[in-house]
């Protein structure tokens, strides 16, 4: 498996980086590897993150998912109706929020089946079927969406998205708080250290589900066959049809999280929130080392890459640089990954025939 | 002795052309059958309707005695039928044992089978078994298998099949681009693989590697086939006449 | 089955497209309006376009792109004025400058066109470079700056650290909302300190982001300028996140009920409220004025603002400025 030491070597330079200069701007007043920002970190990576697992499933598949973004902007849609209908109708708060979920997972689910469907059993190429599904659920998001943001949540939904396990307050009359938010003003409010909220957590419950999917079962073993030669796959007996319908129902799948949770984190339902983000998701993967031609790839990977690319968001705007330098900058890298890639496959390649 | 495969009056046609012209052949426990000819002669294609590959259009196979019809290539590996080709059925991003339990992995179960894991040291352990059965040894099993030699790969393919218990084994042009070396190990393989009962169907070009390991040969031309013998009947001057066509047993002398 | 299922795609699609039947008569005026973006402010424009339409018996044809930019309105512009029947067009550019362009050839086909929302060049169409629209219908941006800027000083007890977060750089309305709240801060208050601007892109994530990011290198923030409603929901969601509602104070430009609803959560602490319906009415009642000779049109037209906070947003005077949409 390509190994991806270069990356957190990448990841650990940009830290550094951001740390001495975010030192030198604000005259030593600042420091940008705090628990804080640690956390603001992770809240910043998960809708990259989350789209960019389905996306590494499908890659590795040797295939492509472009209405992930958009199947994330449905599913928040979805989300916010369900859990508003439901709470509406007198269910509790707890319950109308594990509608929603359902809501979002299983409307981004249909999705994705329509999307395996149509390429596996009708084999229209994945990048077309996605492409133009990408464009019908936009269109059904926002024609459902009533004015694009879906309002009028209870109040409640706010403290999903936005509470943590872990509250901490540093220094003088302060303490360490778990799952309930302590309640403080001023001084104390402003020095609380806020770890782990529930979508960073929801978030690393879902990459350690699809870890463990691929590196230790049938169905990631049999993923990475496809991807890595469809003509096996078919001739050992794989089921590479119902294969791939799963591996798009998994994408869209972790969209629809995405989806649930900005419904939560924003206390509404957006039918445009996910259309920036499918760019981002493919740029993880692709740095993260997926192969776009299948068959080679990890989780891990993507985790960094989505890592790089939520650090220099966070770094540059605490720098006081543009957002836009964050677009040359990705860019690049994912470019270099690229080229590391085959590099060291080349180097390998002549160890073999030498 | 009954045959273990045996082809009757078999048909193939594509379009106008007729690629297999009314061919029939049997194959029996233990023997290794060369199957050779120009390009074109045919021996693809007849192979091709044997393992669901392609439909025949007249004929019939009949395979430890029954009449049987695949409709796709799984079916035939079903019924203990391997081709193996040079690289096509190994995923060459996944190691030795996973390549040899390719969609038939092995499975732990935990809570009931709820959570199943694949029991990665168990296949490698029998992965392993089945290597050295054949006289093989690679020093790392755990690596994919992109970075071994064509031979190497040639050779967890016909583990594979052996491990499956294949009953019938069809090799399509097994030594092309290796080197000596390398031929030379394919070959030992298919004596062992002759000396436990496993009938070989063996496709080549090589004459020099067919009479070192088969016991009959089938030559055809243009879809037909022109004659069959024993290797220590006849020689390579004989085989080729057959092959360009000079020779023909089918015809009236 | 593969036949079956293309043969019934086709029919999906084909059935909806033929109920669409474009109709029009060749006596009544045709006004085509077409704002920046599907959101509540524009749909209240819209609301605004269709009462005055009504009144005054005249044809109105909407077209609402579904996201911000120059390269989505544009080619719906140019499907407008393609349908040659389009004899004003009311219009929120995009953008002061890529849009002239676009715009000019509109008018070289023959439409007159009235801005809304935002302008061309520079706004001033008596002396500035560009001229040819009747005339600007909006709210002064500036001004608009101007009072968030009071509000928010005054919310935070003037003094301290407030930051801005906005939507895209070259848009009039958002650009003139910062330019205002920057020169208040400046000459009025001046132990405030405005730390920084973003461009959130018109992404929820990435404002949120940023905001966090801000309130990592300024600890005692005080308060946050969003410029539109997207910008002010993901600068008040990181504020949230940060555990900081009520002591963050954010002023949000433009009353969505969204942003109301942010208001009674403490999320947000003042809502700027425009005007989108007289707006839409008074550019309709434009045309017709101009079709029917009227020459003295006033070239800019400043429909005022309404101050919303927690204090008076159940007040009925203030509440109707909310951007309800049925």
């Amino acid at each position: 498996m390509i190994s991806r030491v270069w990356a957190w070597a990448f990841l650990g330079s940009l830290i550094i980086f951001f740390v001495i200069s975010v030192q030198i701007t604000t005259d030593g007043r600042v420091n940008f590897l705090t628990i804080r920002n640690s956390q603001n970190i992770l809240v910043a990576i998960t809708p990259v993150l989350l789209l960019g697992l389905g996306q590494t499933l499908v890659i590795i598949g040797a295939g492509i998912d472009l209405s992930v973004g958009w199947v994330m902007s449905l599913a928040s849609v979805l989300s916010a109706l369900a859990l508003r209908a439901a709470f509406n109708s007198g269910l509790p708060l707890f319950l109308s929020v594990v509608i929603g979920f359902l809501a979002a997972v299983v409307g981004a689910g249909f999705v994705g089946f329509l999307n395996g469907v149509i390429i596996a059993k009708l084999k229209v190429p994945a990048f077309i079927v996605t492409l133009g599904s990408s464009f019908i659920v936009r269109g059904v998001a926002l024609l459902l969406s009533e004015n694009t943001t879906v309002i009028g949540l209870p109040r409640g939904v706010r403290n999903y998205g936005n509470d943590a396990l872990i509250y901490w307050i540093q220094g003088e009359g302060g303490g360490l708080y778990f799952l309930k938010r302590p309640d403080v003003t001023g001084d104390l409010l402003r020095r609380m250290n806020i770890i782990l909220p529930y979508p960073v957590v929801l978030t690393a419950i879902v990459v350690g589900i699809i870890v463990f999917v691929l590196r230790k079962t049938q169905f990631g073993r049999h993923t990475y066959a496809i991807g890595g030669n469809l003509e096996a796959a078919l001739r050992t007996g794989i089921p590479v049809d119902r294969h791939l319908i799963s591996l798009y129902v998994l994408s869209s799948v972790t969209a629809g999280i995405a989806g649930f949770l900005s419904t939560l984190r924003f206390t509404a339902g957006s039918a445009v929130i996910g259309d920036a983000l499918l760019l981002s998701s493919i740029a993880a993967v692709i740095i993260g080392g997926v192969s776009l031609f299948g068959g080679a790839g990890t989780v891990m990977g993507t985790v960094i890459g989505s890592l790089i690319i939520a650090v220099l968001t966070t770094g540059l705007v605490m720098l006081n640089v543009q957002a836009f330098w964050q677009f040359i900058v990705v860019g690049t890298v994912v470019i270099l990954a690229v080229l590391i890639d085959q590099s060291r496959d080349l180097i390998i390649g002549r160890m073999n025939t030498g | 002795m009954e045959p273990m495969l045996s082809i009757k009056n078999m048909v193939k046609r594509f379009g106008g052309l007729v690629a297999v012209n009314d061919v029939s052949l049997d194959v029996y426990p233990g023997e290794v059958v060369a199957l050779l000819g120009d390009n074109g002669a045919g021996k693809s294609t007849l192979i091709k309707c044997v393992s669901g590959v392609y439909h025949a259009d007249e004929g019939e196979v009949y395979f430890e005695g029954q009449l049987v019809r695949f409709s796709r290539p799984i079916e035939a590996r079903r019924h203990g039928i391997e081709t193996i080709y040079q690289d096509l059925a190994l995923a060459n991003n996944l190691d030795v044992g996973s390549n040899i339990f390719l969609g038939r992995e092995v499975k732990k179960r935990y809570l009931g089978g709820l959570i199943r894991t694949l029991d990665n040291d168990f296949m490698l352990q029998q992965s392993q078994m089945a290597l050295d059965s054949l006289g093989i040894h690679f020093p790392d099993l755990t690596q994919p298998i992109e970075s071994l030699s064509g031979g190497q790969r040639q050779a967890v393919a016909i583990a594979r099949a052996v491990y499956w218990d294949a009953k019938l084994m069809i090799m399509d042009e097994p030594t092309n681009n290796l080197g000596v070396p390398e031929q030379r190990k394919v070959l030992d393989t298919i004596r062992t693989l002759r000396e436990r009962g496993v009938p070989i169907i063996l496709i080549s070009h090589t004459l020099p590697d067919i009479f070192a390991v088969s016991d009959r040969l089938i030559v055809m031309h243009r879809g037909r086939k022109v004659t069959e013998k024993k290797i220590s009947e006849t020689n390579t001057q004989e085989i080729v006449q057959y092959m360009v066509g000079a020779l023909d047993d089918t015809r009236e002398q | 089955m593969r036949k079956t299922i293309f043969l019934l795609l086709i029919v999906l699609l084909i059935v909806p497209l033929t109920s669409i039947v474009v109709t029009s008569q060749d006596d009544t005026l045709v006004i085509g309006f077409l704002p920046g973006v599907v959101d509540p402010f524009y749909q209240v424009m819209q609301l605004g376009v269709e009462a005055a339409a009504a009144d005054m018996g005249v044809e109105v044809v909407t077209q609402i792109p579904e996201t911000w930019g120059v390269q989505v309105q544009t080619p719906i512009l140019d499907a407008m004025i393609a349908r040659g029947d389009i004899d004003y067009l009311v219009i929120a550019p995009t953008d002061k400058d890529q849009m002239i362009g676009p715009l000019q050839a509109a008018v070289d086909a023959g439409i007159r066109i009235i801005t809304v929302d935002t302008f061309l060049g520079d706004g001033d169409y008596t002396n500035g470079p560009v001229t040819f629209p009747i005339s600007y219908i909006g709210s002064d941006n500036v001004e608009g700056g101007r009072i968030s800027a009071r509000g928010l000083a005054e919310a935070i007890g003037g003094s301290g650290k407030v930051y801005i977060n906005s939507t895209n750089p070259n848009v009039s309305s958002v650009e003139g909302r910062a330019v205002g709240f920057n020169e208040v801060m400046d000459n009025e208050y001046p132990d405030i300190e405005v730390v920084a601007l973003d461009f959130n892109l018109d992404d929820l994530n990435t404002a949120t982001t940023q905001t966090a990011a801000q309130l990592e290198v300024h600890p005692d923030l005080a308060g946050i300028f969003g410029t539109n409603v997207f910008s002010a929901q993901g600068a008040g969601t990181a504020v949230i996140n940060a555990g900081l509602g009520g002591e963050v104070q954010v002023v949000a430009y433009d009353a969505t009920q969204f942003a109301i609803e942010q208001l009674r959560e403490g999320t947000v602490s003042l809502v700027l409220a425009q005007k989108p319906f007289d707006m839409g009415y008074m550019a309709v009642q434009f045309a017709v004025a101009d079709a029917a000779g009227v020459t003295s049109l006033p070239r800019r037209v400043e429909t005022g603002f309404a101050i919303i906070d927690i204090d008076n947003v159940d007040d009925p005077e203030v509440a109707r400025f909310i951007y309800q949409v049925p």
